[in-house]
Order: C-alpha cells, then sequence, then structure tokens
C-alpha cells in the first residue's frame, strides 16, 4: 500500500468508528460492503460488518457472517460468544447453549470464571449424588433460569444445592426442586457434580418449544404480602409499579428517565415507583402531572419487590431483573425494550415465550423512547 | 476451628472454586505451623490451576519434604516438573510415590509419561499397560499408551489405545486430536481433519489440535491449507512457540525464507530451549542459505531437550547433502541408524547418496521394514518403497526395482489430487493466450536488463547440469529455482488475465521480477533461474525480459520420464506418480514447447540437448557460454568442485564429473514401463 492509500484507509476507518459509535448503521454497512466487496478482509472487518448487521435486526445475515468466520478462526471465544446470542437470538437452542458455554472465554469475563474442582454435570442421572448449582452474575438471570431447578432435580436425580447471592435467597427458599440453599463463600456441603444456573439448558437440553418450562415458579412471602397489601390498601386501582433505569452495563441504552414517562400520567392509575438505586432518585422530583408513590426506601430486597408486584395490577418496567421478577412471579408485566434488545426477548415479537404474563412494548428507534411510551399509555387507556 | 478443620475446610473451598476462603484458610495455618506439607500441598494445586507452574513446583517440593508426605503429592509434583521440563526430578519423585502406594493409579500414569519423554518406551508400558489393568477405564491412561506405542512405531496399537480412550469418555480432546495425528501417520487425510475437528469443537482452546490439522495438509501439500490453521491459532494465542515453528516451516514450503526465518526466530525467541522451535529456525536458516548458522543450529536442536532429535539430525544430513558434504551426510545418517535402526528417512537418504551393491545388507534390512509390517507410517513406507526401487536399480534387478517404484508411486498417488485434462487443457490455453499476434501487440513492453538467465524443461533433464555449468562461470551467479518470476505474475489468472495484456503489463512484471532479483544482491552480470515449470511461463519472459536469455534442456524423452518416475520429489510434482500421465503430461510439454519454438526469438532463446552435453561437454559448454554473451572460462568444465548448495532431486549427481550411464538406460526399463511407452506413442 503507498502512503497515499494508507492515509486514506485510516481515514475511513476513523469515520467507520464513529459511524458506528453513533448509530449511523446502514452508512457503516454500505461502507463495509465497500471494502469487502471483494469477498475477502480481514476477520476484525467482518466482525464490524456482522455487528452493523446484528444493530439493524439483520439476526441471520450478522450469524452466517459469524459462522462463516468461526471456519477460519475456531478458537476465537469472543466470537463463538457473539454467534451464541445469534442462535439463541433466532431460537437455534441447540447450538446456541453450545457456543454460550464459552462466555467466560471473553476478555472480561476471563477473570471471573470459577474453578470449580469438581466435573460439570451434563444432564446424566446421578441418583442421590450431591449437584451444586451456582447462580453467575445479575439477578435477571438468576430469576430467569431459577425455573430449570426443579427439572434439573428431576433429571438428575440428584440432592440439588442451589448456591445463589442473599438477595435472591429468600425466593429460592419457597422453590421446590432445591434441597439446600447456601451462599457464595459459604461452604456447601460436599458434592460431586457441578453446573452453572446458565449451563442448565445446555444440560438438559432446552430447546425452544419446550418454552416456558414452568410458570409462576416464585412466590411471594406471605407476611410481607400481608404487610404490603395493607401498606397499598388505601390506594385507588390499578396500581401501576414503575422501574425506568438499570445498571448501564452492559446496555447502557436500556435505561430511560422518568421524565419520559409524563404522558402515562393521564391515564386513572396509581403509579408505585420501585425503582432501586441511582435511579430512585428521580422519584422524589416526579415530571409534572405524574404523580408516583416513592416506595424506594421502604422496599428492602427482591421479597419486598415480589410482595408488591403480588398487589400491584401491573408492573411497566425496562429489561431490568424487577420485570424477570414479576414475570416468575406469574404477574402482569408490560417490558420497554430498546430497539436491539437481548437475544432472550428474540425479534419483534410483543409477547415473550418465557413468560407468559409479559407484553414487550419495543423502540421502533434505536434510542427513542417516544412512541414507546405512547403506545404503553394507550394500552393503560384501555385498560 | 482446628488447625484438621482449617486444612480440610480449605480444601473443600477449593473444591468448590471459592479460592480466596481457601486461601486465606491456608495462611492462617501456615502463620502457626509453618511448612505444613497438606497445605503446602494445596497451595501448589491453586497456583497450577492459577497457571503458576514455577510458583506450584515450589509449593509442592515443600510439601514433599515432610516425613509424611502421601504418595498423591509426590505424584503431583512429578506431572507439574513433567509440565516443566524436569523429567528426572519428575522420575523420582513417580518413583518414590509408586513405592509409598502400588497400587496408584495416578502415579504409575505420571510415571509412564515422564518415561515415554525420555525415551524410555519399553518402561513407559510396563508403567501405563499396569495402570489401565488395575483401572481399566482411565480414559488419560489409554491415551498416553497410545502415545508410547506411537512413538514405538507401533501405530496399530495406538489406534486401537486412542479409540478405547474415546469409547470411555468421547469428549476427550486430547485423545481425538491424537488420533488426528495418528490418521495422518497412517496416510488417511480425511480422517486426520476430522478428528482435529471434533477435538476443537470440544474444546475451541485445545491448540494441539490445530497444529495436527496443520500437519495434516502439509503431508498431503496443502500448504495453504496448513497456514491457515497455524494462523488460526496464532490469531488467538500470538505467542504459541509450536505454532510459530509450525507455520516457519510452512512457509520455507511456501518458498517464502525470509518470512521464515522472522517466524522462526520469534519461535525461539518464545521457547529457546526447545528442541522443535531450534529445529525449525535451523531449517529456515539453510532456506535462506545460512549453512554455517543452519548448522550449529542443528547441532543446538538436537541436544535440546524434547527434541525431536532424529528429525533434527535427518535435517541435517540432508543438508550436508545439499551442500555437497557427502561423507559427513552419510555419517550423519548412519549415526540415526545406530540409534533408530528403523529411521526410513535416513534410510532414504542414505540409499540416494550411494550406489548399492547387490550384497548391500540395508536392501535386505528395508525389505524387512517393509515386509514384516514393522514401518506401518505412511510417509516413512513411501520413502521405503522409492528407496528400494532406487536399490534395485542400481543393482540391475529391474523386476524388484519396479515392483517397488510401481508400489510407492501409487502411495504417492493416493496424496495428490491431480487432474490431467484440466492440466492439458491448461497448458494449450497458454499457447493460445500467447499467439504470434499476442507478441505483434506487446513487444515494445518490458525491461531491457540482460541479466536473467532462465533454465527450463522437464525436471530430470539436465536443468541442474546446465545450471552448474553456467555458474561455474566466475560472472554468472546460480540462484537455484526461483519462485520470482511467478510471484511476478500477480495474483490474477493465469493465462486468461494475459489475453487483454498490454505492454505496460509487461513492464510491470520486468520490473518486479528483476526487483526480486536485486534483493539476492549478488554483484554477477548474470543470474541464473533455473526453475524447470517456468517453461509454462517462456511467453512471459520474452515479453517482460526481452533481453532475457531463454535455455531449453532436453533429454530422451524415455530417460526423462524414467528418471522422474523413480524420484521421490520433495516439492510438489503432481504428474511424476503415475507414468499415463507422466507420459501424457510430457506429450503437452512437447507440444507446448513447439509452439514456444515457434514464437520466441531466435537469439534468446537455446535448446540444449542433455546427450550431447554428456558426449561432448566441452563444445556444449562453450556454445552455452556463448550464447550466455559471456568470455570462455575454464572453470565451466569443473562445474563438481563448485561449493554451491543444490537443492533439487540431482544434488549427488552433479557433484560427480559428467557421467554416461543415464543416456539410454531406460532401454533396460522397457518391460516396465508399458503404461509410459504407450502414452508416450514410442512405439521402440
Amino acid at each position: 500500500m503507498n502512503p497515499d492509500t494508507m492515509k486514506l484507509a485510516q481515514q475511513s476507518e476513523q469515520d467507520l468508528d464513529i459511524l458506528i459509535k453513533e448509530g449511523h448503521f446502514p452508512e457503516a454497512e454500505v461502507a463495509l460492503r465497500q471494502t469487502l466487496s471483494q469477498g475477502t478482509g480481514p476477520i476484525a472487518t467482518w466482525k464490524m460488518l456482522a455487528h452493523v448487521l446484528w444493530h439493524q435486526k439483520k439476526f441471520e445475515e450478522a450469524r452466517d457472517i459469524r459462522l462463516m468466520l468461526l471456519k477460519n478462526v475456531p478458537g476465537d471465544l469472543p466470537l463463538r460468544f457473539d454467534i451464541a446470542e445469534s442462535c439463541l437470538m433466532l431460537g437455534d437452542f441447540d447450538r446456541g447453549w453450545r457456543e454460550y458455554r464459552h462466555r467466560y472465554g471473553l476478555p472480561h469475563t476471563k477473570k471471573i470464571e470459577r474453578r470449580v474442582q469438581l466435573p460439570r454435570w451434563n444432564g446424566q442421572r446421578i441418583e442421590g449424588q450431591t449437584l451444586l448449582i451456582h447462580d453467575e452474575q445479575g439477578h435477571g438471570d438468576t430469576f430467569q433460569f431459577m425455573r430449570l431447578l426443579p427439572l434439573a432435580k428431576e433429571r438428575s436425580g440428584a440432592i440439588i444445592v442451589f448456591e445463589v447471592s442473599p438477595e435472591v435467597l429468600p425466593l429460592a427458599q419457597r422453590m421446590p426442586g432445591i434441597d439446600i440453599i447456601t451462599q457464595p463463600g459459604m461452604l456447601p456441603p460436599p458434592g460431586q457434580y457441578h453446573c452453572e444456573l446458565m449451563s442448565l439448558p445446555m444440560a438438559l437440553g432446552l430447546t425452544f418449544s419446550d418454552l416456558p418450562v414452568s410458570t409462576s415458579y416464585l412466590t411471594p412471602d406471605t407476611l410481607k404480602l400481608e404487610k404490603w397489601q395493607q401498606r397499598l390498601a388505601a390506594l385507588p386501582h390499578p396500581l401501576v409499579a414503575l422501574v425506568w433505569g438499570g445498571r448501564p452495563t452492559p446496555y447502557p441504552d436500556r435505561s430511560m428517565s422518568l421524565e419520559q414517562l409524563a404522558p402515562l400520567g393521564d391515564a386513572k392509575a396509581t403509579f408505585l415507583s420501585i425503582q432501586k438505586g441511582p435511579h430512585a432518585e428521580q422519584a422524589k422530583n416526579p415530571p409534572e402531572g405524574l404523580s408516583v408513590i416513592n416506595l424506594d426506601e421502604e422496599i428492602k430486597d427482591f421479597d419486598d419487590t415480589a410482595a408488591i408486584l403480588c398487589v400491584a395490577d401491573l408492573l411497566i418496567s425496562i429489561d431490568s431483573a424487577p420485570l424477570h421478577l414479576g414475570g416468575a412471579l406469574g404477574r402482569p408485566a408490560w417490558g420497554m425494550l430498546m430497539h436491539v434488545a437481548d437475544w432472550r426477548w428474540f425479534p419483534d415479537r410483543d409477547d415473550s415465550p418465557w413468560y407468559p404474563s409479559l407484553r414487550l412494548f419495543r423502540q421502533t428507534k434505536r434510542k427513542v423512547w417516544t412512541d414507546v411510551v405512547e403506545r404503553v399509555r394507550a394500552a393503560l387507556q384501555s385498560l | 476451628m482446628s488447625i484438621e478443620q482449617a486444612i480440610s475446610t480449605a480444601y473443600a473451598h477449593w473444591n468448590v472454586g471459592q479460592i480466596n476462603q481457601a486461601e486465606v484458610l491456608c495462611q492462617k495455618v501456615l502463620a502457626v505451623w509453618p511448612e505444613q506439607p497438606d497445605v503446602l500441598h494445596l497451595l501448589g494445586l491453586m497456583s497450577h490451576n492459577c497457571n503458576n507452574l514455577d510458583l506450584a513446583i515450589d509449593y509442592l517440593r515443600r510439601a514433599c519434604l515432610s516425613p509424611q508426605t502421601p504418595a498423591l503429592y509426590l505424584s503431583n509434583l512429578a506431572e507439574m516438573c513433567r509440565q516443566k521440563g524436569l523429567l528426572e526430578e519428575g522420575e523420582k519423585a513417580a518413583r518414590r510415590a509408586v513405592t509409598l502406594d502400588m497400587v496408584s493409579t495416578g502415579a504409575w500414569n505420571n510415571l509412564g509419561i515422564i518415561l515415554q519423554e525420555m525415551g524410555r518406551y519399553e518402561e513407559a508400558l510396563m508403567c501405563l499397560e499396569r495402570v489401565v489393568n488395575l483401572k481399566p477405564n482411565y480414559a488419560e491412561a489409554h491415551n498416553n499408551l497410545g502415545n508410547t506405542f506411537r512413538q514405538m512405531g507401533d501405530l496399530k496399537k495406538a489406534l486401537d489405545c486412542y479409540k478405547r480412550a474415546i469409547v470411555i469418555n468421547s469428549d476427550y480432546p486430547e485423545a481425538h486430536s491424537n488420533l488426528s495425528n495418528l490418521y495422518k501417520d497412517l496416510g488417511d487425510r480425511q480422517q486426520a481433519i476430522e478428528e482435529a475437528n471434533r477435538a476443537i469443537e470440544i474444546n475451541p482452546s485445545f491448540f494441539d489440535a490445530y497444529i495436527n490439522a496443520a500437519a495434516a495438509e502439509s503431508a498431503w501439500g496443502h500448504h495453504e491449507a496448513a497456514l491457515q490453521w497455524l494462523n488460526a491459532l496464532l490469531g488467538v494465542a500470538p505467542n504459541h512457540a509450536a505454532a510459530m515453528a509450525n507455520k516457519a516451516l510452512t512457509l520455507i514450503k511456501l518458498r517464502h525464507p525470509e518470512d521464515a526465518l522472522q517466524t522462526a526466530q520469534q519461535a525461539v525467541f518464545m521457547a529457546p530451549e526447545n528442541g522443535g522451535t531450534l529445529d525449525a529456525l535451523a531449517q529456515a536458516l539453510q532456506a535462506c542459505g545460512n549453512y554455517e548458522e543452519a548448522l550449529s543450529t542443528y547441532d543446538k536442536a538436537a541436544e535440546a531437550k524434547g527434541a525431536t532429535a532424529f528429525q533434527t539430525l535427518n535435517n541435517k544430513g540432508t543438508m550436508l547433502m545439499e551442500t555437497g558434504k557427502k561423507d559427513e551426510a552419510i555419517r550423519v545418517f548412519q549415526e540415526i541408524l545406530t540409534l533408530n535402526p528403523r529411521s526410513a528417512t535416513a534410510l532414504f537418504h542414505l540409499a540416494d547418496a550411494k550406489i548399492f551393491k547387490a550384497d548391500d545388507p540395508d536392501i535386505s534390512r528395508m525389505e524387512n521394514l517393509l515386509e514384516k509390517g514393522h514401518i506401518q507410517h505412511y510417509g516413512d513406507r513411501l520413502s521405503l518403497h522409492f528407496a528400494l526401487g532406487k536399490a534395485w536399480l542400481d543393482v540391475g534387478n529391474h523386476e524388484r526395482a519396479f515392483h517397488y517404484l510401481d508400489a510407492g508411486n501409487r502411495l504417492k498417488r493416493a496424496q495428490i489430487a491431480y487432474d490431467p485434462d484440466a492440466t492439458h487443457q491448461w497448458m494449450n490455453s497458454i499457447a493460445d493466450t500467447f499467439s504470434e499476434t499476442h507478441f505483434q501487440q506487446n513487444r515494445g513492453g518490458g525491461i531491457s536488463s540482460d541479466r536473467p538467465i532462465f533454465i527450463i524443461g522437464m525436471p530430470r533433464s539436465g536443468t541442474t547440469l546446465v545450471e552448474q555449468i553456467i555458474a561455474s562461470h566466475p560472472d554468472a551467479w546460480g540462484a537455484g529455482e526461483l519462485t520470482a518470476l511467478c510471484d511476478s505474475l500477480g495474483t490474477s489468472a493465469f493465462p486468461q488475465y494475459f489475453s487483454q495484456a498490454t505492454p505496460e503489463d509487461y513492464s510491470r512484471i520486468g520490473n518486479t521480477y528483476t526487483a526480486l532479483i536485486d534483493k539476492l544482491a549478488k554483484p554477477h552480470r548474470r543470474i541464473v533461474d533455473k526453475m524447470p515449470a517456468n517453461f509454462l511461463y517462456a511467453g512471459v519472459i520474452a515479453l517482460a525480459l526481452p533481453q532475457a536469455r531463454i535455455i531449453h534442456c532436453r533429454r530422451d524423452p524415455v530417460d526423462t520420464c524414467l528418471s522422474c518416475y523413480t524420484k521421490l520429489f520433495t516439492a510438489e510434482q503432481q504428474f511424476t506418480y503415475d507414468q499415463k500421465e507422466l507420459g501424457q503430461f510430457y506429450k503437452a510439454y512437447e507440444k507446448l514447447m513447439a509452439h514456444w519454438r515457434h514464437v520466441l526469438p531466435v537469439d534468446r532463446f537455446l535448446e540444449v540437448n542433455y546427450e550431447d552435453i554428456v558426449a561432448n561437454l566441452e563444445t556444449e559448454s562453450q556454445r552455452l557460454i556463448d550464447f550466455c554473451g559471456l568470455p570462455w572460462d575454464e572453470c565451466c568444465l569443473e562445474f563438481h568442485k563448485l561449493t554451491r548448495p543444490i537443492k533439487t532431486a540431482s544434488a549427488n549427481q552433479v557433484r560427480e564429473p559428467v557421467y554416461q550411464r543415464s543416456v539410454g538406460r531406460w532401454k533396460a526399463s522397457a518391460p516396465y514401463l508399458k503404461d509410459l511407452l504407450q502414452a508416450l506413442g514410442n512405439a521402440s
């Protein structure tokens, strides 16, 4: 390459980065396709093309490119993780779960892989032996995949030890299919096998048509339920719980602000803020026209949230742990999803095969919530 | 909590992956009981698990100082020493372990692998067979047993062992990867690739499988595919020394010696004491023409730990042969045979270096190896067939000779995907493209350098001899078989692209070629490029380098083909392993040459007959030198004294003064050349 073309190439690379960063995916696609017009090119460029296709919801094409790349670099574990997400998004659970086992091969996950010395359970019968199942990160994931614990118990015939974070622990205690519950860092009883919670789908051979496997598998604490029934008794129905913010990683765009929910104010409903964390602050100064009862300080744990969701008539939430909790409790919940949502919501549909009580409202444009809120408002009015 | 409780709790935490809790307890115990052996052992296991091998060995050594050391700790120390290459220390630890616990399968297994790595195969076998007797479902032990059998040359038993390991545990990547390597040795490429893929599917980070897949592709001459496997591995593990070493070897095969050298140097930087990386460096140095350094590097490689010492010695011997040090080479091959009487490679090279007499014991030795099934390695069987063919031809027993040559050629042909019809069509299309009109239209392009001299023709037609004669002249440099011309053509399809070519295209090609020649940095007036296959591109030469000279070597067609048929070429020569295909190719070559004779300018195109050179060395040499535009020099008659290395199959012959025994030699073989003679249309 002579210096001029090299400069040109560097320039276009910078332009491309900007296009992608600013979300101009169709433009980036055009540029990338031009670079790759000969059918060959650096793997990084192909990966970029798959990325911009993904963000235009061209999931099949993105998957096919990734599978093509994998033939060249079968040891590329981040690529395998992308393929896992692609296949899961498209409902190919068989391939998806198989590739999903490489989720600890990413640069930022390598260090957090748990080095358990026990063999991993692969779905076989291990009658009477002890199987340690441990949760990973993300409470949403844990709520979603706890449904598989009774199935693991049935399939393995083992004594199930479930290690779960203290926040979720009380909910696990009320679930069938778990013999012993323990917490991270605490010594579980001696066991013969282990399995990560999110590896259960692969071990069990979970397919798309198996969904939802189980519904209403989480239940509220009766004492807390009574307490919240009393606490909210005086409020006029419908009671609508709201969640608008979540941790910024890995999806900063999934969050919105309470301000953006202002149009909901004209519905005849009582809004309960069950928002926790730094976003909860906004409930102290709700937008004009939207009156919100801020429950932040009264909610001590997920048991409180679960009880509230069982008293409330509806949850309206972004893609966050409370949405999963609502779904797992079998309570009506509306999810507001970003334009290209996580694989577990699958493409385009407004229901969720995981949670029959859920209804999904998706962004039609990247980062734009106005029409989503508008549709939610309309639905709320016809409730 | 008592000390005992603390220790068992630490182990329990470790078992379930709660490493921080385990470490805290370990430190608490050490504070009250320094050097507590169970704790040191646990810290060793933890260090190993966190890829900290040196630290792990340190902890385990200390753990094993306790009078109460159990067999398990010694066994673990042994295995970690093996991983570090500390075989002697490993053996000692493993032996202490099996003395303490005679039925510890783990300890016997670890001792077995160590002995195998030390080359003590019989002892390794005893250990590992004991292990599988004690514990028949121990997949790792079956796999290790397979490795030992493979090292001993018993490929069939190795196959059974790997298969048994896979029956026990089908998700065992090591066994699949080893099976891949074994299938390669047995000559089954498809299975070799399949098993490597299976290993990678189970564990995409199992790097040996990539190297084995590359080796399988290489064995069948698919060097580009091999390179892809190695690049796939280096893409995710950029510092993998073995991958770099193998990449260097592949680059040599692809004729990129400078890149090969750079890659091999990186490999040695990553693993400086490793026989494999040093061997690759030596080969790369050799490919770059740095023979002195190559030689000392081969010696270093042969001494290094974990060396594939025989392979290295074979490579060294081949290089000595290439550089004309025949006696030294023979000594090296004989040395290998004293250490390993079954080295087919050494026997093959030795056969090439000498002339057999009927009572040569090497003949029955090689026949025994082949026929008693001692040699199961596909490539080794292949070499021995050609070596025996050569031996019996020397002796004059043509029946025996062709028994082996036919079988050897069949074995080689089975490794090659060659489409004769497509090749002939392609050669016809070359003549069509470079028509008289094309020459008229493109005259005036090209570069006017008169430095290059191209020697072209069939392989085994005397091209090496002609090059030696010219290169013996002080003003000429013999560059050997260069790929420079082919490289100058770029990646466009040949010859299709050239039907639209312009004089500017030819100037560009001429420039690229002369630039590549300049990189050789030789001051000589003439540079001799003796790539025989350049006869395919003679039209390009004439248009891109109109002042360059082309010498076409001719030899009796049957002699030429017979000579090809008896040779196992190192570089890819696809058309020589079947008599009919060989004859047909010769006809297609003859036809193309007739076309060049018609269109090439007479003052730059000379044809010489091998038979004439042999009969009238002086006259023919003078004619050659005169054609090259050089003054006559007596040196040219002493060409066999030239010390310049020769890398082709003719190396041993041009080191001798001209001999006539190769003229008309085919007549004695005629009864065994029916297919060839028919294809050549030779009634005689």
